[in-house]
């Protein structure tokens, strides 16, 4: 059982790293961000290919990795996120963005094939934990993941970009009014959850394989965090990852083909008790 | 003005319309190819009640599609291999998934909408393939085989043409008349502002479930169709990853209109059975048009020839 638990909080960490970009774009946006999928795709696949490049030394390969895809990222904000910003065009940033993961999708397949790769353990290295032996690797995910919590707590009440975007979730109209550019700062925080999404893909490429639908798969569940920890709450979605973590791995351990599944009956279940929105 | 009355003459017959154009398109494509077509089409147009009159996303809408698929499927194997009771069966799995999920599913817009479709799509997906794999056999697909009734036995294509043809036929006729009631115009107003119409004293809530249950209800009528048609079924009929093929054929033939619909379905379904001939990369082929049609096309080929044919009309009264 502390196999299981430490399983579903090593995957909740994982969870908690992509939905923090996502729940800030769709808080800030109100968009739903598919090509978040594929810069956490992307992420995974540039890792494989760095890796035995540099010798193996997993902590280089994955910061190249993240840096790598950053700037495909911005190219994403700039050309069409940004050009369909209003109110009226939500569900053509949706259409938008879910024909860049496809054209990623289609260029990855291109240049690395369709053939899932399977990467080792980083570390390899397992140590007993009240009696159970559990990989360190997963035991680092989880540091991981709670030291990027304070860091983005840090970041948003103590820096004044970080201000400024809080500001702006709330009411992006009045911050606008002080004069501030909240797009540009909005860019800027686009830019660091996608870099975090990166990660992401590239923490959670050692523990499943990396193949061209992995994002398909991960960004739903993202989704249902974020819905249930509250749009654009970055608390919320703290909580509600490692929550959906935890859901994942148990129903996992009873049965295996209903993990996902499960994640998005407590999304409806959640979604039931929410009030009706407008 | 008299153009104006030609094109109210030509609408009056569309039904005919539609008919002859299907009807030729018969013999250039092959029977059983056109029949494929015209299912399509009825589910792009079940989509497009949400989507181009509702103004709701949904990116899960091949679950509904799906569900009346294998309920045809399993009800022929399991109570009647009549295939107009299985017609049936596929058209209440739909509307019962409506009915059950719309409390649910309409209480959200925008991209929550999109996503909850499509997270209970996969649901969907994962009933058929893992939960229920014992009767619907998994990823294997299971046959479906209907009886003849009465010397009508659906295995004949021309027949099953016929039968296909006169099922889209109505729920045009069916689309056009509820999109041109009062019904149809309260969709729209909750498109272009809901809150107001809430003020007007209207329960949209109700209105929206309804929709939303037409609307699946109809795409499941579709997928019973498919499933009559190939006396197959796979998991491919319910996958979530197919569900952006009919937001695209909504988009390229102009949402919000019966006739956009039927040209997105023939125009996706063209593109789909004879562009990968040519074209390697069909995912991002569709992509990049989805891409063009959001940023440069929206108003669709529909909405393009209607805009071209009202400037004619413009410059004539000149």
């Amino acid at each position: 059982m502390i196999g299981t638990i430490a399983y579903g909080l090593t995957i909740g960490g994982i969870l908690y790293i992509i939905s923090i970009g996502l729940s800030l774009t769709f808080g800030t946006m109100r968009i739903v961000n598919f090509a978040h999928a594929l810069v956490y795709t992307l992420g995974a696949y540039v890792l494989v290919s760095v890796l035995p490049r540099v010798g193996n030394l997993f902590p280089v390969a994955a910061v190249i990795a993240v840096l790598v895809t950053v700037p495909l990222a911005y190219v994403i904000e700039r050309y069409v996120i940004r050009q369909l910003y209003g109110s009226q065009s939500i569900d053509y940033a949706i259409i938008a963005t879910y024909a860049v993961l496809l054209i990623g999708i289609d260029a990855i397949k291109w240049v690395w094939g369709a053939a899932p790769i399977s990467l080792s353990d980083p570390i390899g290295l397992a140590v007993p934990v009240l009696g159970v032996e559990l990989p360190l690797y997963r035991l680092v995910i989880i540091g991981v993941a709670i030291a990027i919590f304070f860091l983005m707590e840090g970041f948003f009440r103590r820096t004044v970009v970080g201000k400024i975007v809080v500001a702006g979730l709330e009411d992006r109209e009045a911050v606008r009014s002080l004069g501030i550019e909240v797009d540009r700062y909005f860019t800027i925080v686009f830019l660091i959850g996608s870099a975090l999404a990166a990660l992401g893909g590239v923490l959670y490429a050692p523990i499943t394989s990396v193949h061209p639908y992995m994002g398909f798969q991960v960004i739903l569940v993202c989704f249902a965090v974020v819905l249930v920890g509250g749009l654009g709450s970055l608390r919320g979605t703290f909580v509600a990852a490692f929550a959906l973590g935890l859901v994942i791995a148990v129903t996992g351990r009873f049965w295996g083909s209903a993990a996902e599944t499960m994640v998005f009956v407590v999304m409806a279940v959640v979604l039931i008790f929410k009030p009706i929105e407008v | 003005m008299k153009t104006i009355c030609r094109f109210e003459r030509w609408r009056r017959v569309d039904i005919l319309l539609v008919a002859a154009a299907f009807l030729l398109l018969a013999p250039v494509l092959s029977v059983q190819r056109t029949t494929d077509f015209m299912i399509f089409c009825i589910f792009v147009l079940a989509y497009d009640l949400l989507y181009g009159h509702m103004g709701r996303l949904s990116f899960g809408h091949m679950l509904y599609l799906g569900l009346g698929a294998y309920a045809a499927a399993l009800c022929a194997e399991h109570l009647n291999d009549n295939p107009f009771f299985a017609l049936f069966a596929g058209t209440l799995g739909g509307a019962l998934a409506g009915v059950i999920l719309g409390p649910i599913v309409v209480r959200t817009t925008g991209a929550c909408f999109a996503l909850i479709n499509l997270a209970f799509n996969q649901v969907g997906y994962f009933l058929v393939v893992a939960a229920f794999a014992e009767w619907t056999s998994g990823e294997n697909g299971m046959s479906a085989s209907f009886a003849p009734i009465g010397g009508f036995d659906l295995g004949n294509r021309y027949l099953m043409f016929g039968v296909t043809l006169i099922s889209l036929l109505v729920v045009v006729l069916l689309m056009r008349r509820l999109t041109d009631s009062p019904f149809g115009l309260l969709l729209r107003t909750i498109k272009e502002n809901e809150r107001r119409s809430i003020f007007l004293g209207y329960n949209t809530y109700l209105y929206k479930w309804l929709a939303f249950t037409i609307s699946t209800a109809v795409a499941g009528f579709a997928g019973a169709l498919s499933s009559l048609n190939y006396a197959f079924v796979t998991p491919s009929f319910i996958d979530p990853a197919r569900s952006v093929e009919v937001v695209f054929a909504a988009l390229i033939g102009g949402a919000g209109s019966v006739y956009g619909a039927l040209v997105g379905g023939v125009a996706f379904m063209a593109i789909s059975n004879y562009l990968p001939n040519f074209v390697q990369r069909w995912e991002m082929f569709l992509g990049v048009v989805l891409l063009l049609l959001v940023f440069k096309f929206r108003e669709g080929i529909w909405g393009y020839l209607l805009r071209l044919q009202t400037a004619r009309l413009g410059e004539k009264s000149r």
